[in-house]
């Protein structure tokens, strides 16, 4: 274990280059270096992120009362007829769009295509990932840097097409595309066409991420690392790359039909001439259950890390957590008929209810042990923290709201209800964004060299917190009572519930508000962060903060296990600030 | 009042928060029972770990110079049961939603069966007879006529969302649905029966239900009589996104007595006036996309006037035009992208499977009493009664 | 993996033996402990690559299953079109091509600079045969006669109202095999270049000849379980 005795030479981090802002920005648009990759990927997907967040807000604005036609008797008797409830309407225009309606309709689709292949499906990997793999293996860099920067771009591009799509008006297809809804409708082929290829592209750059991560991993651990030795972190990691190898191939080729059915009209998806609209479903789903996989598994990676090193606790049960990594990505490919309930036959209904059993086993596994990890710990209550036990909290409840959807009878009402968005919002954002959330703050201090102020990261988390149960709770309810998805009106009974949900919607924008100016002045005015400021044992707390170019200055030596906190004083710690109990036990 | 009401007498908290009423069928009274036993397996686990969590935050809270206790970091006996327990847990809910589905899904053989068809943006349901109801009603209505009778207000104010088709259906009846889609896919749900089945454009689908008994405070409002009627009504929603109007592809079910059931529909299966056929038609299949008082909806509006209506020029979309006569409106009908409007998308499907001659020749007998002028274009003298009330604007 | 039995061991001219670029002059990236690590780091990422390739067209085989069952007789009507001679002859291309492509990978590792040359050519030539003997003699003929995919069937003599169905994963299934064809033989051709220029692969440096090939087979791969999906199976 290397100590703090290595002087800090100016210039030396990662971040410092060549004087000039032409030089810089040349240094970046063509580093291989994965560190700044993973920065540019960090600061593309929060801006995606919150591109989505504002599509969400009208969304819920939109939703704040039904459309309603109301008729009022004046005193002179006449009947006087106006049209309340449609918010989105003056964005009708600017859309050229037929109607409020299809403004709704227009915006729902964005936001669900920008976060799903624009924000979730890279977020975790490609930022915190892509810095966090190499170091924390020990390697000084992943094993193809030049194809990392290759997938940046890809990346790039994709998104481009898809902002170029919403530029010309967006499309109404749902982030589904449908069919055969999404080969039929808007006689402007263009846009759709647009959005199906960004998601194409994007996928491309998913691919190669995969592969260099899995290579990565295999050929690049330090000496005396095996794979048991690893962070769960790289598990994590590891098992999301061989879904994104696997799985994004065939939403390929998925959407390259859905062109050439909406193009040339092949026929495949086109009851007329034969074709079937539910196989579209079923090549759909065949990526895109394992992409949920894809979204959650490197949140699931992260909250590992925090909870093991602000307990200062070995994670307990690391081999089951590994495995059942590997296990829910294995499993994840066998249960997508799930998403397609009522629209299958009995026999295949059945398979896929108990498959999707299966695949709750390995996840309610590992919250156990992230709980188990705390007890007789030494538990500090900052940032990182916070967020990952409001991740158990609202993770947990994403999970257990599966429970119902996998089981057939009760799946058959809850299908297309508020109660599936519910769901999913408990698991992707209470689940992958809070992960997220906390390996960022984690993080920040190693990534940036830079503390921020942790009283406002913990307002920000709170009312985060808060907002984002006012937000989707209610939809549990708006569900299981009857609200079907993707509707702009509803009948009155349920406006309670979602003027409640929208106004959760705001204090959830504030809360982000609020963690944005922190990390914004932490950027700029922001303590120096020390090597090591929360005491981890994994190796990129050997390094700098902020990291050298090639991360190491000697090949780092592994000479205990990640998660050794009974007997390791970590790396830049004074002994005397970081007791360790007497007796530790054996294993 | 002739909304679907939610409230019921005698309910538990949680049905009400979480339901909002009690099922309509047994089966979905079994579906709630699974839902509910699921929800508090899940509150019980959700609640043990989270004390367990915040207790030992808690408790185990960092304090400066303390080292954290040493313990294991496995427990073989501990995750063996946490393993075990929750996949057998897992396995009963596996095996009794499988129950509950196959209740939802099989009909007895003696099951009336309805034919659903749905299209861009209405439901059709056609009975054994042949027959297909023509009502309408509000989803969503209300109206402070109590407040204005008692003097608390003097405005009388008016508050709906659109009106649906109504389909009746008796009491204590074994149904089954079979189910097509003209265009897009769809879904059918009714709520109250938990149950619901995507309705598809390339084969049947469909699923069964069994009516409940009427109980004495079930009752609806018969827009014939204006009076309260013994009956139930609950809501049918489209639950597969299919387009602009998606969240307003709605209808009622309407349980009713059984001679009500039967009146009704020889009295829909009677030849009527071709006028009120296409009256009641357009109510229940077009009204959701044209207008009858001059304002631009989805489609072209069918009140007359400002160059729209029976018997005026249509400004194509292609710049050219042609007269609006019966063998126009006959296309529209039956081929309806051959000549698209001027402002207007193609967008409106083909009714060819749907409408037999007498129900097109009804529609264009309607539209021409909705107008003001002749096939040829020529003022109409006739005292045309409904082109008065209805239609906005003169020609 | 360097071997030094057969190996050519005439010395190369002096401007390209002294060329950065040359094999025995290149070196491997400063994150790779060895070079052997670099090597077998790139080929198992080639492995994982050609596995997403395979899922590729796993989805047409799978659209091709489903219709295959549901439409019977529109499928062997389908296959009744094609001409089986001339795609057993571009099966016989493409497998001359893959031995040469393997032969040239064989060559680099043994310092045989000439013999690569003349095997990244042979193979090249097979993939302008393949693509030849497609488009002038199955695709032009068959859009000329209105068997076109999707939109583009015209064709008035088909007995079966499904068989456009088939016509299209025809187009999807080859058109997509024909553009990696083109993508292998461009990556071929791009060695072929730099073997030519510069000498670049030898005994310690053929990882980029070999990862071509591996493409290059799987392409080959490709065409084998099309060819009797499409042109045998009655």
């Amino acid at each position: 274990m290397t100590t703090n005795d290595h002087a800090h030479h100016e210039g030396e981090s990662y971040f410092d280059g060549p004087p000039g802002i032409l030089a810089k920005v040349w240094q970046w648009m063509s580093t291989v270096d994965h560190k700044k990759i993973g920065v540019m990927y960090l600061v593309a997907v929060l801006f995606m992120f919150f591109l989505g967040g504002v599509s969400a807000l009208a969304v819920r604005f939109e939703l704040l009362d039904p459309v309603r036609t109301v008729e009022t008797l004046n005193e002179a008797g006449e009947l006087v007829q106006h049209t309340t409830g449609q918010r989105l309407a003056p964005l009708i225009d600017i859309m050229s769009a037929q109607n409020a309606n299809e403004v709704y309709n227009r915006i729902f689709t964005l936001h669900g295509a920008l976060m799903v292949f624009m924000f979730i499906i890279p977020s975790i990997p490609a930022s915190l990932g892509n810095f966090f793999l190499p170091i924390m293996l020990g390697a000084k860099d992943v094993a193809f840097p030049r194809l990392n920067l290759l997938s940046w771009y890809i990346y790039v591009i994709g998104c481009l097409f898809g902002v170029l799509s919403i530029l010309m008006g967006g499309v109404d297809t749902g982030w589904t595309f449908y069919t055969p809804y999404s080969t039929t409708t808007d006689a402007d082929h263009w846009r759709v066409i647009l959005m199906i290829l960004a998601a194409f592209i994007l996928g491309f750059s998913s691919i190669l991420t995969g592969m260099n991560f899995v290579v990565t991993v295999h050929k690049l651990r330090a000496p005396g690392m095996g794979w048991f030795d690893m962070p769960l972190f790289i598990w994590g990691i590891y098992a999301t790359a061989v879904i994104q190898v696997l799985a994004t191939p065939v939403v390929g080729i998925t959407l390259l039909l859905l062109i050439f059915e909406r193009v040339m009209h092949i026929g495949i998806f086109d009851p007329s001439m034969g074709g079937d609209p539910v196989l579209y479903q079923h090549f759909f789903w065949f990526y895109s259950h394992p992409v949920v996989y894809v979204m959650i598994l490197p949140g699931m990676a992260i909250i590992s890390e925090v909870i093991s090193v602000h307990s200062r606790k070995h994670i307990f049960g690391y081999r089951a957590i590994a495995f059942s990594s590997l296990g829910i990505a294995g499993v994840s490919f066998l249960v997508w008929g799930h998403h397609i309930f009522t629209a299958m036959g009995e026999l295949a209904a059945v398979l896929f209810s108990g498959l999707t059993f299966l695949v709750a086993i390995p996840t309610a596994i590992k919250v156990f042990n992230w709980i188990a990890t705390l007890y007789k710990g030494s538990i500090a209550i900052n940032t990182p923290m916070l967020y990952a036990l409001v991740f158990l909290f609202t993770f947990s409840i994403g999970g257990l709201t599966g429970l119902p959807l996998a089981t057939l009878a009760t799946d058959i009402h809850l299908h297309d209800t508020y109660y599936v968005v519910a769901h999913f919002h408990y698991t992707m954002m209470g689940g992958t964004v809070m992960a997220f959330m906390a390996g960022l703050h984690h993080w920040w201090p190693k990534m940036f060299g830079k503390m921020y102020n942790e009283k406002t990261a913990m307002l920000g988390c709170i009312i985060v917190f808060l907002g984002f149960n006012l937000t989707f709770f209610t939809q549990f309810f708006l569900g299981t009572q009857g609200m079907p998805r993707r509707y702009a009106n509803y009948v009155d009974e349920f406006q309670t519930l979602h003027i409640i949900s929208t106004y959760g919607s705001w204090l959830l924008l504030l809360g982000f508000l609020i963690h944005l100016g922190t990390f914004i002045a932490s950027l700029v005015a922001g303590e120096k962060a020390p090597a090591n400021p929360w005491g981890g044992l994994t190796l990129e707390w050997e390094t700098e903060s902020p990291p050298i170019e090639h991360n190491f200055h000697h090949e780092p030596v592994v000479t205990h296990g990640p998660y050794d906190f009974e007997t390791t004083v970590p790396p830049h710690w004074d002994p005397k600030d970081f007791p360790l109990p007497e007796n530790p036990s054996s294993h | 009042m002739n909304t679907p009401t939610l409230a019921s007498a005698n309910m538990s908290f949680f049905q009400k928060i979480i339901f909002g009423d009690h099922a309509a069928s047994e089966a979905g009274a079994w579906t709630d029972g699974l839902f509910m036993m699921i929800t508090w397996f899940s509150i019980v686990c959700f609640v043990i770990l989270m004390t367990l969590m915040v207790y030992w935050v808690i408790k185990y809270r960092r304090r400066p110079g303390v080292a954290a206790q040493p313990s294991p970091n496995h427990n073989l006996h501990l995750e063996i049961l946490w393993t075990v327990v929750p996949s057998a847990s897992m396995l009963v809910m596996f095996v009794l939603g499988f129950k509950g589905y196959a209740m939802k899904m099989v009909s007895p053989d003696s099951a009336m069966e309805l034919k659903v068809d749905a299209w861009k943006w209405a439901w059709k349901v056609t009975y054994p007879n042949g027959a297909s109801s023509p009502e309408v009603s509000f989803l969503s209505y209300s109206d402070n006529m109590a407040q204005l009778e008692s003097g608390e207000t003097d405005t009388y104010i008016k508050s709906t969302g659109l009106e649906y088709p109504v389909f009746y259906v008796p009491e204590n009846t074994s149904i089954k649905l079979r189910m097509h889609s003209q265009d897009v896919i769809h879904s059918f749900w009714i709520p109250e029966f938990r149950t619901k089945m995507d309705v598809i454009p390339n084969r049947y689908t469909g699923f069964g239900f069994h009516t409940p008994k009427l109980r004495s405070s079930d009752t609806y409002l018969d827009s014939a009589s204006m009076t309260q009627a013994p009956g139930r009504d609950m809501w049918i929603f489209c639950a597969e996104y299919c387009g602009d109007e998606h969240s307003r592809m709605a209808a009622t079910l309407r349980i009713v007595p059984q001679d009500v059931f039967d009146a009704k529909i020889k009295d829909w299966g009677t030849p009527k006036d071709p006028i009120e056929l296409g009256k009641s038609l357009y109510n229940t299949m077009c009204k959701i996309c044209h207008s009858i008082d001059g304002s631009p909806l989805i489609g072209p509006t069918w009140a007359s006037g400002n160059g729209f209506g029976f018997g005026y020029e249509a400004a194509l979309a292609d710049g050219s035009s042609a007269m609006r006569d019966d063998n126009y409106m006959r296309e529209s009908i039956l081929d309806p992208n051959t000549k698209v409007v001027a402002g207007f998308t193609p967008s409106m499907p083909s009714f060819q499977a749907q409408l037999s001659e007498t129900d097109i020749n009804g529609l264009i007998e309607y539209m021409k009493s909705l107008s003001d002028r002749n096939s040829d274009g020529s003022k109409n003298d006739k005292n045309n009664q409904q082109a008065d009330d209805t239609a906005g604007s003169d020609g | 993996m360097q071997t030094t039995l057969d190996a050519d061991t005439t010395p190369a001219p002096a401007h390209i033996a002294n060329h950065p670029t040359h094999w025995r002059n290149r070196g491997f990236a400063a994150h790779w402990r060895t070079r052997d690590d670099d090597f077998d780091a790139s080929k198992f990422g080639m492995w994982l690559f050609l596995t997403t390739e395979v899922l590729l067209f796993a989805g047409i085989f799978c659209a091709y299953a489903v219709f295959r069952m549901l439409y019977p007789e529109a499928w062997a009507n389908g296959s009744h079109h094609l001409d089986w001679r001339f795609g057993a002859l571009n099966t016989v291309v493409l497998l001359i091509s893959s031995w040469t492509a393997a032969s040239a990978v064989r060559c680099a590792q043994l310092n045989k600079q000439k013999w690569l040359k003349i095997n990244l050519i042979i193979t090249l030539i097979c993939a302008a045969a393949f693509l030849f003997i497609k488009f002038k003699f199955e695709y032009i003929p068959k859009l000329s006669e209105g068997k076109g995919p999707g939109a583009f069937f015209t064709y008035a003599f088909a007995e079966d109202p499904y068989e456009v169905l088939w016509w299209s994963l025809y187009y999807m299934g080859t058109g997509l095999h024909a553009l990696h064809v083109v993508i292998g033989a461009s990556l071929l051709g791009w060695v072929l270049y730099r073997s030519w220029k510069y000498q670049a692969y030898g005994p310690s440096e053929y990882l980029m000849v070999e990862n071509s090939a591996l493409y290059w087979h799987l392409v080959d791969l490709v065409w084998i379980f099309l060819f009797p999906l499409l042109y045998l199976i009655h």
